[in-house]
Formats: C-alpha cells, structure tokens, sequence
C-alpha cells in the first residue's frame, strides 16, 4: 500500500469514527424524520387549505325560472366526466331580467364562499364572468349551459354516448416517465449531497482549532489527508444512505406481510410501473446512479473542504454555508433543467460542466440507452475530483500554513507557489 | 548506526542528517528568515536558539518541508525533498494539537500511523511509553482530561513513536513544570542514545546548555552564531572578581589589573580572555598586594546569548540613527 493511501485511509478513518462514534450522530441519522414530520404536518396543512378552498368556493348562474332546472340537470349530468376537482359547487338563482354589472358585482362580493364565475343571460348567447381569465369554471359554465340547451331542443330522454373507460398497458417505454425518472435521480442526488456533502466545509475547522492541522502537514501529503476527509465523510454518507435504505425495505417487508395476497397483483409490479423503466436498464440506472452519488459527493465535497479550509473562525464557516447551498441549488437547477430536456444544448452542457455533470448523468442514464458514455462521465468527474483536491490543498498550503491570512492566496507573492509542482 | 539505517533505506549516505543554506522566507514586506544555513550532524543533539519572533519556527518548517523557503535549499536524511522523508522524521510543533475527543494511546497510535506505524503497535508502544514518562495513571483517557502539560507530553509521545531517526522539536519545554521538562531532557538523552539526531528550538537556555552538541542563535530572522556551547560562552570574557589584603593602596592595585577594571567596597572587578587567566594569577602573586578574595567565572550560554541578541538589537538602532542623521544631514 503506498503511503499516499495508507495516509489517506488513517486520515478517513480518524474523521469516521469522530463523527459516527458520538450521540449527535444519532440525531444526524434520525433527522430525515424530523424531515419527513415536518412534511407530513405541512401537507396535511396544505390538504386541509385546498379542501377548505374547494368548499368555498362556487359558480354562480343568474338566469330565468325556466332554465333552472335544465342547469340542474345539466350539472348533474357533466360534474362526474369533469371529476371531483373539475368544478366548484353550482348555485343556479332564478332572475326576472338580466342582471346589471353591479349586481353581479355583488354576488361576487358575497360573504360566505369565493365566486369564482357568474353566468348571466340566455343559454344560446351567456355571458360569463369570471374572476380569473380563461379559467376553469367559466368553461364549465358555458359547458352545461350548452348540455342544457341541447337538452331543450332534443329533449332529455334523446339518445346519448356512453363511453366505455378501459386501461391498456402499451408495451414500451414512455418518454415522459423516463424524464420523470431523470428528474427524480436528479432530485434524490441533489437532496443527499446538500443533506451530506456540504458538512465537508466545517471538516478542517477541529484541525485548526486544535492546532492538529500542522502535524498533519508536516506528516502528510496535504491531498492525503483533504482525500482523507473526504472519504471519511462518504463513509459517514454511505452509512446514513444503507441505514435508510434497510429501514425502507424492512418496512416494506412489513408492510408486504400486512397486505393479503390478494391485494398484491399476481404479476408484481403493474405494467404502467414496468413500462416506467430507465432506458439503459433498473440495474444498470441505479448502479451508474449509486456511482454518481459517490462522485457528486466527492465533487461538491472537495470544493466545500477546499473552500472551507480557507476560513479562519467558525463565523467564517457559518458565512460560507449560504453560498454554497445557493450553488447547490444552481447546479440542481442546471440538471433539472437538463433532465427535462434530453439531448438539448443545456443538457450536453450539464452534462459537461463539472459540478452539475453527475445529476445530469444520472438523468441521461433515464433517457439515453448508451451506456459506454457513462464511463466517460465518470472518468472526468475523477479528474475534477483530484483537480480540486489539489488546488484545496495548494491553496492551503500557501494561504493558510505560510501564515499568509486565511484568503490571501491571490496575492501576488503566493500565485508563483500555486503553480509549484 | 543511524548512517547504517540510512544507507538500509537506499538513500545516499550524507555527512549531516540535516543540511540548510541560506534558507530564506519572505512574507510581504517582511523577512521571516533571511539566509540561514544549518548543519546538524547524525546522532547530535542541535539546538536552534533565538528570541521570539526571531524566526525559528519559520526556519524548522521551512526545514521540514511544511512551507517551502522562497530562497536557499535544504536536505535532510540525505534526501533534497523533505516530504519523502516525513515518515523518518517525528515533529512537535510550537502549537501543540491534539483531537480532545481521542484517547491519549489512539491520539499515540494515529500520529505513529501517520507515519507508517501500525496502529496496534502504536499503542502499544504508546502505552509503553506512557508508563515510562511516569503517565500510566492518564492510559486510556480521552485527551479533553489531560492537564496541559501532560497534553503535551502525549503529544511528545506521539511525535516519535514511530522511533524516527531525525526529532524536530519546536520549543519543546514550554508549559512543563519542572519535573515534566526534567523527563523531557531524559528523554530526548534517551533518544539519542537510541541513535536519533534531535533538533529542538528554544529561548530558554538552561535546556540548550545541558542538551546541546552544537546550537545556532538566530536573530532578527538571521543566524547570528554557530558552534558548541563552549563556543558561545567564549564569546564573553571571564569575568572576575578580586579583593586585595586589606589597606593596599587602590592606585597600586589598579596598575596591575587590566584597564577598566572597577573597584566597589574594596572589590575589583574587570573582564578578561581565557588566555589572560594564568598571567593574571602570576601578576598578582608576584605583586605582593596580597589576595583576600578570588572568583574567576566562565560566562553561561545564557550571557553569551543576551550579548549577541543585544548587539544585533544595536546594530539596528544604530542603523536607524545613521538613517536619522544623514535625512537630518540632508
């Protein structure tokens, strides 16, 4: 084993145990809970606030005692085609004449529930006003007004379409849910290197201020031991990952027993499920996707360790978590983005800037049945990976050891050093 | 022995296991370190002595290859690049660190590791060692519990448990007590009887005086001496301390001792070289004024030391007054 590694597997494995071997580690694993609490009251809150929008909200038809009930019926007839969200409740009111814009005015300004749209005049020629442009209830305004009318003139017991609704399961993939599954690598890659790897910028600040960091430095390669923590923290990212990952199958094993057998369809996963696959295979997708997640850690964690390391006071740390989740974010952007649009111009060129390069390889492995182009991306994530550990630690060596002050490495004294092999 | 373990590692047999030339460090507008050379012979204790701030720890790191010098060269155990060599070289910094949260034979075993010990080894040595430093009572506790001083001894530990053959140990006695820093030159003997060349630095000079083969005194960032004790306590004259037969006559006296000696209550006293020792006891034996009372002191390393600093601290002031006066005489 040469000493580059055996330095970097001490290093990795001193920062492993000092962070998974404390109680707050605890905490830390469990916080995906806090997480998934959080969001389950924050869904049931906004469950009950579209609910309770729904049930406040009304159209309104203002029209003569003979159409009344035809509306009725009309409504009756077309509310279960357009489905349970596809109108607001219906209030038919008898008027003698057309009401004026004031009046209308006025039912919309009624206390109790929102009106969403008013129908006023005959059924041949309504007007319909509406409190959002083109919006859904109007149309269904004008839609049973209509049904309504062809009622009258053909009567209502006339003959009628009843359409049968029957699912086929197409064999081959669908564009959309592989983009769908893209997005969701996308996501998934984004949300455990924001959770994991942006705790690598606070990695150096125990060396520094335990004054360890000098010993370090004199007994190691610098890329050594800023590999070192790097990898210690993936350990710790690995952990977290296989320790959700059993939980979830445990709790579907679980559930799977609760089911009866007849609940669980005799082919396993539906068609529609098995027609959802990744264009270059399940296999192979959460395989390169496993993959991306390590380089991806690697990438967005040696930029944090190499940008934190130039921070003198945990302020400074502190300081520097905002743009760093603002880049985060930036690059998940940039892959989403790019997942939405497979081949395009933005997707190559996420797939070729560095930083956004896993989340927008792990996408095109949904769309893209090449395999072999994942080789490549891999190879040059590598390569950027070993770039920014060595810029980190040169950056180190002549800003921070050299005693220069924290982020004076672009002096112009230092730069000569930068390029020192 | 250590030029033969030298020569088992297939590195070139070199005459000093630390050789620096003109090393020079230059941060802005200041100089840290300006030119200077070191020769440490293997199996030698050298001391690197100097005032705060004068740039000793500028100099080891630029020796141990932490920060590279912006002039000069070094080598060490024969190698031109000090990092390929880390794993025979143990280190103790100026700032002592260590991880709180670590046991005190794991923090042992983690530095040794660092080296290329294996971490079982490391801790068993390290509590092996422990028990020897008088420490065994701390075996096994987490650092956060240890007093300074024994924080420090750890860390000692830790820094040459890997049994190097070169030991750079920067101001190595700072925060012992007395009996702790007693330990520390036993151990740092015991070292080099084991056949490991130290090199330590420090501003107090009682420890240099009795650890040190050869030392070097740097000041204002420059080396200012080099050679053995012996040498630094000849820099200064002897200083001595004579009381004639009572009722001699001063002026009869005063021709017979060197000029500028000086009498206080009937006690002369005046400098003089090594060599002028034995005419002087001559002079006055003959001279019939009698001797009531004699002492003929060897300066210590510590008055040799003061001197050189000072002069230097002089030469810069009068450096400054020159400037003053030619602006003035401009």
């Amino acid at each position: 084993m040469s000493s580059f590694i055996r330095i970097m597997t001490v290093v990795a494995r001193r920062d492993f145990l000092a962070i998974v071997a404390t109680p707050t580690f605890l905490l830390f694993l469990l916080a995906p809970l806090f997480m998934l609490a959080m969001g389950l009251v924050g869904g049931m809150g906004a469950a009950g606030l579209a609910e309770s929008n729904r049930s406040t909200g009304r159209i309104v038809a203002l029209t003569s005692e003979t159409n009344v009930e035809a509306l009725r019926i009309a409504d009756a007839r077309q509310r279960p085609v357009v489905g349970q969200f596809g109108a607001p409740l219906l209030e038919v009111r008898s008027v003698d004449a057309t009401p004026d814009e004031a009046t209308i005015r006025a039912v919309f300004a009624e206390s109790g529930s929102d009106t969403l749209a008013v129908m006023v005049g005959p059924l041949d020629y309504p007007r319909i006003w509406e409190r959002e442009e083109g919006s859904r209830s109007g149309r269904y305004l004008a839609l049973i007004a209509e049904e309504a009318l062809r009622d009258a003139a053909t009567g209502a017991n006339a003959a009628r379409t009843t359409a049968q609704f029957q699912q086929l399961a197409v064999a081959g993939p669908s564009n959309a849910a592989r983009q769908t599954i893209g997005f969701g690598a996308v996501f998934v890659l984004f949300f455990l290197t924001l959770l994991l790897a942006g705790q690598t910028v606070s990695s150096l600040a125990e060396e520094k201020s335990n004054k360890v960091i000098e010993i370090l430095a004199a007994a190691a390669p610098l890329e050594a031991v800023f590999l070192g923590k790097l990898l210690g923290f993936l350990g710790v990212a690995l952990l977290f990952i296989s320790f959700w990952v059993l939980l979830a199958l445990v709790a579907g094993l679980v559930a799977a027993g609760m089911l009866s057998g007849a609940a669980v369809p005799a082919g396993g996963l539906s068609a529609a499920a098995m027609a959802a696959a990744p264009a270059t295979g399940w296999a192979f997708f959460l395989g390169v996707g496993f993959l991306y997640f390590i380089l991806a850690f690697l990438l967005l964690g040696a930029i944090f360790l190499g940008v934190g390391s130039q921070a003198a006071t945990v302020r400074e740390i502190q300081m520097l978590s905002l743009p760093i989740t603002i880049f985060q974010v930036g690059m998940f952007g940039l892959a989403s983005a790019a997942s939405s649009a497979p081949g395009s111009p933005l997707a190559r060129m996420a797939e070729a800037f560095p930083f956004s390069s896993p989340f927008a390889m792990a996408a095109r492995a949904a769309t893209d049945p090449d395999r072999l182009v994942h080789l490549a991306g891999l190879g040059w994530q590598l390569l950027w990976v070993m770039a920014v550990v060595w810029l980190a630690a040169r950056l180190f060596r002549t800003g921070v050891l050299s005693g220069r002050g924290s982020w004076a490495f672009w002096r112009k004294a230092a730069l000569p050093e930068l390029t020192k092999l | 022995m250590l030029t033969s373990q030298i020569a088992d590692k297939g590195v070139t047999l070199t005459e000093f296991v630390v050789e620096a030339s003109g090393l020079t460090k230059i941060y802005g507008q200041h100089i840290a370190v300006n030119g200077v050379s070191l020769q440490v012979a293997p199996g030698s204790i050298y001391g690197v002595l100097g005032p705060n701030g004068a740039g000793k720890t500028t100099s080891l790191r630029m020796l141990l290859g932490i920060i590279d010098p912006d002039r000069g060269s070094r080598r060490l155990l024969g190698s031109d690049r000090p990092t390929s060599v880390r794993s025979r070289i143990g280190y103790l910094p100026e700032e002592r660190g260590l991880y709180p949260g670590m046991k005190t034979t794991e923090a042992i075993a983690f530095m040794g590791a660092l080296r290329g010990l294996d971490w079982h080894e490391g801790r068993r040595r390290g509590a092996e060692m422990m028990a020897e430093l008088g420490l065994e009572r701390v075996t096994g506790e987490k650092i956060r519990k240890l007093s300074k001083g024994m924080a420090q001894m750890v860390q000692l530990i830790g820094a040459i448990v890997h049994r190097p053959e070169l030991i750079v140990l920067d101001e190595p006695f700072s925060g012992l007590d007395p009996v702790n820093q007693e330990r520390l030159e036993a151990l740092v003997h015991r070292e080099r009887a084991r056949g490991a060349t130290v090199l330590f630095s420090t501003h107090v000079m009682a420890h240099a005086e009795r650890l040190c083969d050869r030392l070097a005194i740097i000041a204002r960032s420059e080396r200012r001496f080099e050679g053995t004790v012996d040498d630094a306590r000849a820099l200064l004259p002897m200083q001595v301390r004579y009381t004639p037969r009572d009722g001699t006559d001063a002026a009869a006296v005063a021709a017979h001792l060197p000029v500028g000696a000086q009498c206080t209550h009937g006690e002369w006293r005046f400098a003089i070289d090594a060599a002028g020792v034995e005419p002087l006891l001559v002079r006055l034996t003959g001279s019939g004024l009698g001797v009531a009372g004699l002492s003929i002191a060897r300066p210590a390393l510590h008055d040799a030391f003061v001197h050189i600093v000072r002069q230097v601290d002089a030469s810069y002031r009068g450096d400054s007054e020159l400037a003053a006066t030619a602006e003035d005489a401009a």
